[in-house]
C-alpha cells in the first residue's frame, strides 16, 4: 500500500507532454468500461458458442469455459471493477484528507494513524483481503471495498498528515486556532483549500492501488462470484482454455493492464511537480 | 537481501564515533536491540489483531468443515474437541505461548499447522527471496544507469518503462509470460510439477513465477532508486566531488549511492509484503506448491489457526526484511535522524 508514497517520490519530472493529453487515455477507457454493458452485442450468461471456441461467426473473440461470447463479457466486465476502484479512491482521499489535517493539528491522532501504520505494514494485502472475505461471507464487492478502504487508508493519511503539517505550521492557520476556531472550522476552511494538489494526486494514487487490489480480489475469487462477468475472474476461469481460445483469458487481461497503466498514467501527471521528497515509510 | 544492499555501504566513521562514545558497536548493537523489540511488539499487535478477527467472524471452524446431515449434537461434540468453546482470551494465550517453540497449533482437521505449511512456506519463501533479490539487483542497476546520463534518451526508456509497468497486477504479466515463453515458444513450462518432497521438480518451474513477481515491484522500485539518487546529488558534498574532478561513476558508487541506500532498502523492504502477497496470487497460475493452496483451503475452512499462522509467518519475514533496512539506515546516518 506504500506503493502510494513512494510512487509520489518516484514521479518523473522530465516528461513534459500537456496534462490533460495524459489523463485522456484513463477517461476514455473508464468511460468504456461504464457503458459496456449497454453495448455488448449478447447477454454475458448465454452460451452463443462451444466452449473455448475461437473467433468467428456470433462471437468475434470466441466463446469462454461455457460457450458465453467473450466480446461481451469483456465489455460488461469492467464497469463493477472501475466503479468499485473510484469508491474506494473517493472514500479512502476524503477520509485521509480530514485524518491527515486533523493529525497535523492535532499530534496525538498523527500518533495513532503511524502506530496504525506500522502494524498494517506486516500484513500483505492480500492475506488482509483474504481474512475481510472470511469475516464476512455474504459482503462480496462490498467486503473488498471495506478491507481495501481499511488496508490503505493509513498510508493515505500519513501523506496527508505530510503535505497537512507545514500548512498547518503557518501563520495564518495559527492565528485562526489562537482566535478560537473551532478544529472542523480549521479543518475545512483553513488547511484543506490549500492541500487541492496533493489531494488530486492521492486520489489519483489510490485510484491505481484500488484497481490493483480489486482486479487482485476477482482473481483470487473472493469478491466477485462465479456466473458475474469480471475482469479478473474471466482471466481465472479460461486460463484452463489458453491453447483453444487465447482471446478469453487475453483480452481481459490486455484490459486490466491497459487500465492499470493508463491510470498510472494519469495519476502521474496529475502529482504536483514540487515536494519530491523521499518515501515516507516507517 | 542485506547482501547487495549492506556491502555497498561505507559508515560514515565521524558522526558514529562521537554518538557512541569510544565504541561505535556497543551503540549499534544497542540501537539494533531497541528495533528488534519495537519490530516484534509490532508484529505481537498485529498477531493478536488477525486472531481476534478471525474469532469475531460470525461462522467458525466446526461449522465451515461439517458434513451433511450433522447435528447440533455432533457440532457442539466437535467445536469442543477443537477447544473452539473455550474464551477466546485463552485460545489466543495458548497460541501465542507455543509461537517461540515452533508450535502454530492445531488445524481445523486435527492437523498440526507446523506440519501443514512447513513445506509450503519455504517454497513461497524461495519464490519471494529470488524475486525480491531481482528486484534489487535490477532496480539498482537499472536506476544507477538512468542516473548517470539524467535527462536522455536511456533515462527516459527506463523511467518510461518502470511507470508503465509497475501497476500491472502480477497475474497479468503472468498471463503475459506464459503466452510468450511457454505457448509461443516453449521455452520454459507453464505449470510447475511438485516431487515427492513438495519441492518443484526444476528450476525453470521457477522462472516465470519468479519474473511475474519481480516486473512490477522492479519497475516500482527502479523508480524509487531514481529519485533517491536524484535527490542525494543535490547534496553540497556530491557537488563539490562532482568540482574536484571525480569520474561520474566514482561519484555514483562512492558519493551518491550510500546516502540514498536508506531510501533504497526502505522501498525494498516494503516491497517484501507486496511480494509474498503475489505470490500467493501468482501460485494460483503456475499451480506452484506454496502457501497460496493452503491458504485457500483454509480460507474456506474458516481454519483461523492457520490463518492466524502463516500470517504470523509472514509478519515475521515482513518484519526482519524492515528490521534489515532500519539497520542500513541506522548504520549510514550513524544514528542521526
Amino acid at each position: 500500500m506504500t506503493i502510494v508514497s513512494a510512487m509520489k517520490a518516484a514521479r518523473s519530472p522530465r516528461i513534459k507532454s500537456s496534462p490533460l493529453l495524459r489523463v485522456l487515455p484513463a477517461l476514455l477507457l473508464v468511460a468504456l468500461a461504464l457503458i459496456g454493458p449497454w453495448i455488448a452485442p449478447h447477454a454475458v450468461d448465454e452460451p452463443v458458442a462451444v466452449p473455448f471456441a475461437g473467433p468467428g461467426g456470433e462471437a468475434r473473440l470466441g466463446g469462454d469455459q461455457l460457450g458465453r461470447d467473450v466480446l461481451s463479457r469483456l465489455l460488461a466486465g469492467g464497469r463493477e471493477l472501475v466503479l468499485s476502484a473510484l469508491l474506494i479512491a473517493v472514500v479512502v482521499t476524503a477520509l485521509a484528507a480530514v485524518l491527515g489535517v486533523i493529525g497535523a493539528l492535532r499530534p496525538l491522532v498523527g500518533r495513532i494513524v503511524e502506530r496504525v501504520a506500522d502494524v498494517l505494514i506486516l500484513l500483505p494485502a492480500v492475506l488482509g483481503i483474504m481474512l475481510v472475505s472470511l469475516s464476512w461471507p455474504g459482503g462480496g464487492r462490498l467486503a473488498i471495498i471495506v478491507a481495501a478502504t481499511a488496508l490503505g487508508l493509513p498510508y493515505a493519511v500519513r501523506l496527508a498528515a505530510g503535505a497537512a503539517a507545514p500548512v498547518a505550521a503557518s501563520g495564518y492557520v495559527e492565528a485562526a486556532a489562537a482566535g478560537g476556531e473551532r478544529l472542523w472550522v480549521l479543518v475545512v476552511r483553513e488547511v484543506l483549500p490549500n492541500m487541492r494538489a496533493t489531494l488530486l494526486a492521492l486520489f489519483g494514487l489510490r485510484f491505481v492501488e484500488a484497481v490493483y487490489v480489486v482486479a487482485t480480489a476477482g482473481f483470487l475469487q473472493v469478491g466477485p462470484q462465479p456466473p458475474a462477468a469480471d475482469w479478473a475472474l474471466m482471466i481465472r476461469e479460461n486460463s484452463s482454455g489458453l491453447l483453444l481460445n487465447p482471446w478469453a483469458v487475453v483480452a481481459p487481461s490486455l484490459a486490466v493492464g491497459l487500465l492499470a497503466l493508463c491510470v498510472n498514467l494519469a495519476a502521474s501527471a496529475l502529482a504536483p511537480q514540487t515536494g519530491r521528497k523521499a518515501v515516507t515509510v516507517l | 537481501m542485506a547482501g547487495p544492499l549492506t556491502d555497498q555501504i561505507t559508515p560514515p566513521a565521524g558522526p558514529l564515533r562521537t554518538l557512541a562514545g569510544d565504541r561505535p558497536v556497543v551503540r549499534v548493537l544497542i540501537r539494533a536491540g531497541l528495533v528488534l523489540v519495537k519490530r516484534t511488539v509490532l508484529l505481537a499487535v498485529l498477531l493478536a489483531l488477525v486472531f481476534t478477527g478471525v474469532e469475531l467472524l460470525p461462522g467458525d471452524a466446526a461449522h465451515a468443515t461439517s458434513e451433511r446431515g450433522e447435528t447440533a449434537v455432533d457440532l457442539a461434540q466437535r467445536r469442543h474437541t477443537l477447544g473452539l468453546d473455550r474464551p477466546v482470551l485463552e485460545r489466543f494465550w495458548d497460541w501465542m505461548s507455543g509461537l517461540p517453540t515452533g508450535d502454530l497449533g492445531t488445524s481445523a482437521h486435527g492437523e498440526s499447522v507446523t506440519d501443514l505449511v512447513s513445506t509450503a512456506f519455504p517454497n513461497t519463501l524461495v519464490l519471494g527471496a529470488t524475486a525480491l533479490l531481482l528486484t534489487a539487483v535490477l532496480s539498482i542497476a537499472l536506476g544507477c544507469w538512468a542516473a548517470l546520463r539524467p535527462g536522455g534518451r536511456l533515462d527516459q526508456a527506463v523511467t518510461g518503462t518502470s511507470t508503465a509497468v509497475f501497476a500491472i497486477p502480477e497475474f497479468v504479466v503472468a498471463v503475459g509470460l506464459v503466452l510468450v515463453f511457454s505457448l509461443w515458444t516453449g521455452w520454459l513450462p507453464a505449470v510447475t510439477l511438485a516431487d515427492a518432497d513438495g519441492t518443484p521438480s526444476s528450476w525453470t518451474m521457477l522462472v516465470l513465477p519468479t519474473l511475474a513477481l519481480t516486473v512490477p515491484q522492479a519497475g516500482w522500485n527502479t523508480r524509487i532508486v531514481r529519485a533517491a539518487l536524484d535527490d542525494e546529488a543535490r547534496a553540497p558534498h556530491v557537488e563539490t566531488a562532482v568540482l574536484d574532478g571525480v569520474p561520474p561513476l566514482r561519484v555514483l558508487t562512492h558519493h551518491v549511492l550510500p546516502g540514498a541506500l536508506p531510501t533504497i532498502a526502505t522501498g525494498l523492504a516494503t516491497s517484501s509484503g507486496i511480494l509474498l502477497g503475489g505470490a500467493v496470487v501468482v501460485e494460483t497460475i503456475f499451480n506452484y506448491p506454496g502457501i497460496g493452496a493452503v491458504l485457500s483451503s483454509a480460507v474456506a475452512d474458516r481454519d483461523t489457526p492457520v490463518i492466524a499462522g502463516v500470517t504470523a509467518l509472514a509478519g515475521a519475514v515482513i518484519s526482519c526484511v524492515l528490521l534489515l533496512a532500519d539497520l542500513v539506515r541506522d548504520v549510514v546516518t550513524g544514528g542521526r535522524r
